[in-house]
C-alpha cells in the first residue's frame, strides 16, 4: 500500500504504535524491578523507581546457602558457559564433523549443571530447573525425530489416507487437553509411571506432535523431489536418501519446528501439575508463588517469573526470523 | 511414494497418536462412567450416565460455562479487532522500525503463559504499578474480587494473545497485490473505502482461520485463570477447565470430571467440525 506521507498521521501512528507496545512490555519491565527489591520496597505506597537493587531474592530462590566465594563462583561459571560458547561458535574449525562437536558441547554444559549442586548449597528451585531441561530436551529429540519421518512421508504421499491423517490429527490438537490428560493422571497411576519424567515427556511428544509433523511437512514441501530422486538413482534406498540428503537441507525446517517444540514443552503447565507431585518443572514451580500471604512472596514472585522467561526470551532473539517465518507460513498459504 | 513406504514413515509417529491421543480419549468416556475417587483408581464403581446428570444438575459448572462463553464473547472480536488495527498501521511505518515493534508485540506471545500471568498480576498487587495508578485516579484500593478478577483475565488475554493474529494479518497484508491497491488510489478511494473494499476482503480467509483458533483457544484456556483465582480461589471467576481441574484433583470426583471433559469435547466440535471440513477440503484441492 502507498505509504501515508501527512506527517501528522504518521506520527499518530507511531504513537498508537508506540504505546501498544509499552502496553506489551510494561509487564516485563515492571516485574524486572520488583525483582531487584527488597518487600518493603516493593510494597510501598508510591511506586519506587529509584532504589539500591538487591540481588536477594534471586539468592533467596536458588540458593540455600550462599557459597563462601561468590565472585570467584559466578566467575568460574561464567567462564565455563562462554568457553563452550566459544566452541560452538567455532565448531566448524575443529577437525570433527561439526554435529559431533555440538554434541560433545551439549553434554558437557549438561554436565557442568548437573554437578553445580556438589559444589554449591542450591534451593529445590534448581532442582526444578533441571527436570525442565530434561523434560524440554527429550521432549524435542523424540518429537522431531519421529515428526521428520511423519512430516516426509506426508509430503511425498498423495493417497487420501496422508489427508485425512493430518486432519484428523489436527482436530485432536484443537481439543481441550483436560480430555487426554486425565486419562494420563489415571494410566500414570496404575502403571506407578506418575511424577516420572518419562512420563511427561512421552505424553508432551503425544500432544505436540500433530503440530509438529504439520509443520516438518509443509517445510519438506518446499524441498524439491528431484533431490532425493537423484540420489535413489544413484542406489540409494529411500531411507538412506532421507538421512543422507534431505535431512541435512532440512535444517533451517528442523530448527524452526524444534523452536516451537521448545515453547510448548518448556510452557505446558496444565499436563505437568496433574502429572507430577515432586518432579515439577519450572511453571509448576512459580505457578506456588502466585498467591501467598507474606510481604516477601512478590518479590519472590518477580525473581521466579524473570529467572524462568529470561532463557526463553534469550532462545526467542537468537532465532527470532525462524519464530516469525513459522508462525506465519502455515496461517499465510491457508 | 507408495503406500507402505508411506506407513513405514509413518508408523512411530502414527503409533504414539494412536496410543496416546485417540486411546485416551475413549479412555475418558469409559471413564466418565465410574464413580471414582482418589481411593478407588484400581476398582471404580460402573455408574452409567449418573456423572452426565450430576454436571448437568451442577450449578457451579453452568456457571464456569457462562463465563467461558463471556470469556470468548469479549476477548476473541477485541483480540481479532486490535491485530488487525495494529497491522494495518504496521504495514504503514518504514521497514527500519518495524523489526522493534514486532519484537515488543511478540513478547507477551512467547513468554511462558503462567509467568506472564504472574508478571501482570504484579502489576496488581499492592505496591504494583496499575494498583497505584487506580488508586490514585479512582481513589479506591485494587482488590481481587469476582469482577476486578474477570475483567483482568480479559484484559490479560488481549495482551497475551494479540500477537497471534496480529502477526497473522502483518503477513497476509504483504502479499496484498499492488496493482489493486495503485488502480483504487486512482478511482479516488479514500484511505479507509481501501481498508473495507481491498484489504479485508483479501484477508478474508486468514479472519476466518484467526477466528477459529482464537475461538478454541479461548475456549480452553487454563493457566491464565488459575494463577490470577489462586489467592483465596474466587471460583466464580473460573472457567470450565478450572473447575473440571478443581472437580479432579480437589474434590477427586475423577469420574465426574471425566463426564464434564468429554461434554466440553462435544461442546466444542461445534466450531471444531467446520474447521476441519474447510482444512480438508483445502488440503484434498492443494493435493
Amino acid at each position: 500500500m502507498k505509504r501515508i506521507e501527512n506527517r501528522y498521521v504518521l506520527a499518530l501512528i507511531y504513537l498508537i504504535l508506540t504505546a501498544y507496545a509499552i502496553f506489551s512490555v510494561v509487564p516485563f519491565f515492571w516485574t524486572a524491578i520488583q525483582s531487584f527489591k527488597t518487600p518493603r520496597q516493593a510494597n510501598s505506597r508510591v511506586p519506587l523507581f529509584i532504589f539500591e537493587p538487591t540481588l536477594d531474592n534471586y539468592s533467596d530462590l536458588w540458593l540455600k546457602a550462599i557459597p563462601d566465594d561468590p565472585v570467584f563462583a559466578a566467575i568460574v561459571l561464567v567462564a565455563i558457559f562462554g568457553l563452550l560458547v566459544a566452541v560452538s561458535l567455532n565448531a566448524r574449525r575443529f577437525p570433527l564433523p561439526r554435529g559431533l562437536v555440538y554434541m560433545a558441547v551439549l553434554a558437557a554444559g549438561f554436565a557442568v549443571l548437573w554437578s553445580i549442586p556438589g559444589y554449591i548449597r542450591t534451593q529445590t528451585f534448581y532442582d526444578y530447573f533441571l527436570n525442565t531441561i530434561i523434560v524440554t530436551v527429550g521432549t524435542i529429540c523424540i518429537s522431531i525425530s519421529i515428526g521428520c519421518m511423519a512430516g516426509y512421508g506426508l509430503a511425498r504421499y498423495s493417497g487420501i489416507m496422508g489427508v485425512v491423517i493430518l486432519v484428523v490429527a489436527l482436530g485432536f490438537r484443537s481439543l481441550p487437553g483436560m480430555a487426554y490428560i486425565l486419562p494420563y493422571w489415571w494410566f500414570g497411576q496404575r502403571s506407578g509411571l506418575y511424577d516420572t519424567h518419562f512420563l511427561l515427556i512421552i505424553t508432551l511428544v503425544a500432544i505436540n506432535q500433530p503440530f509438529t509433523i504439520w509443520m516438518l511437512r509443509s517445510f519438506f514441501m518446499n524441498i524439491p523431489k528431484e533431490i532425493e530422486e537423484s540420489a535413489m538413482v544413484d542406489g540409494a534406498n529411500r531411507l538412506t536418501a532421507f538421512i543422507r540428503v534431505i535431512i541435512p537441507i532440512m535444517w533451517p525446517g528442523i530448527i524452526s519446528t524444534a523452536l516451537f517444540t521448545m515453547l510448548l514443552a518448556y510452557s505446558d503447565f496444565l499436563l505437568v501439575r496433574i502429572l507430577t507431585q515432586s518432579n515439577w518443572t519450572l511453571t509448576v514451580a512459580i505457578s506456588k508463588y502466585a498467591a501467598g500471604e507474606d510481604p516477601g512472596h512478590i518479590t519472590l514472585a518477580a525473581a521466579a517469573a524473570v529467572s524462568a522467561a529470561v532463557p526463553i526470551i534469550i532462545v526467542v532473539f537468537i532465532f527470532q526470523s525462524q519464530l516469525v517465518k513459522g508462525l506465519t507460513s502455515g496461517a499465510v498459504k491457508g | 511414494m507408495d503406500r507402505r513406504t508411506f506407513y513405514m514413515f509413518m508408523s512411530p509417529s502414527l503409533l504414539i497418536m494412536l496410543l496416546l491421543m485417540v486411546f485416551p480419549l475413549v479412555t475418558s468416556i469409559w471413564l466418565s462412567m465410574q464413580f471414582m475417587t482418589f481411593r478407588n483408581i484400581n476398582a471404580p464403581e460402573f455408574v452409567f450416565l449418573a456423572n452426565y446428570l450430576e454436571v448437568f444438575e451442577d450449578r457451579k459448572f453452568w456457571q464456569a460455562f457462562s463465563f467461558t462463553m463471556t470469556y470468548i464473547a469479549i476477548a476473541v472480536p477485541l483480540q481479532i479487532f486490535t491485530g488487525f488495527l495494529i497491522a494495518v498501521l504496521l504495514d504503514q511505518i518504514s521497514k527500519r522500525f518495524r523489526g522493534i515493534y514486532i519484537a515488543a508485540f511478540l513478547m507477551p506471545f512467547i513468554v511462558v503463559p503462567v509467568v506472564g500471568t504472574l508478571m501482570v498480576k504484579q502489576l496488581f498487587e499492592s505496591g504494583g504499578l496499575v494498583a497505584w495508578v487506580y488508586r490514585e485516579v479512582i481513589g479506591a484500593r485494587f482488590i481481587f474480587t469476582e469482577q476486578s478478577v474477570k475483567s483482568l483475565l480479559i484484559a490479560h488475554a488481549l495482551w497475551a494473545a494479540t500477537p497471534f493474529p496480529l502477526v497473522v494479518f502483518f503477513a497476509g497484508l504483504q502479499t496484498l497485490p499492488h496493482e489493486l491497491v495503485e488502480a483504487s488510489m486512482i478511482d479516488g478511494a479514500t484511505r479507509l473505502r481501501q481498508i473495507r473494499h481491498i484489504m479485508i476482503p483479501h484477508l478474508r480467509s486468514l479472519f476466518v482461520f484467526v477466528g477459529l483458533i482464537s475461538i478454541m483457544d479461548s475456549y480452553r484456556v487454563f493457566d491464565s485463570v488459575f494463577v490470577l483465582t489462586e489467592q483465596n480461589p474466587i471460583y466464580k471467576a473460573e472457567v470450565m477447565m478450572l473447575y473440571t481441574f478443581r472437580t479432579a484433583m480437589s474434590v477427586q470426583r475423577l469420574g465426574k470430571a471425566n463426564a464434564m471433559s468429554v461434554i466440553t469435547v462435544v461442546m466444542i466440535l461445534i466450531v471444531l467440525v467446520p474447521f476441519l471440513l474447510r482444512t480438508y477440503k483445502e488440503q484434498t484441492e492443494e493435493r
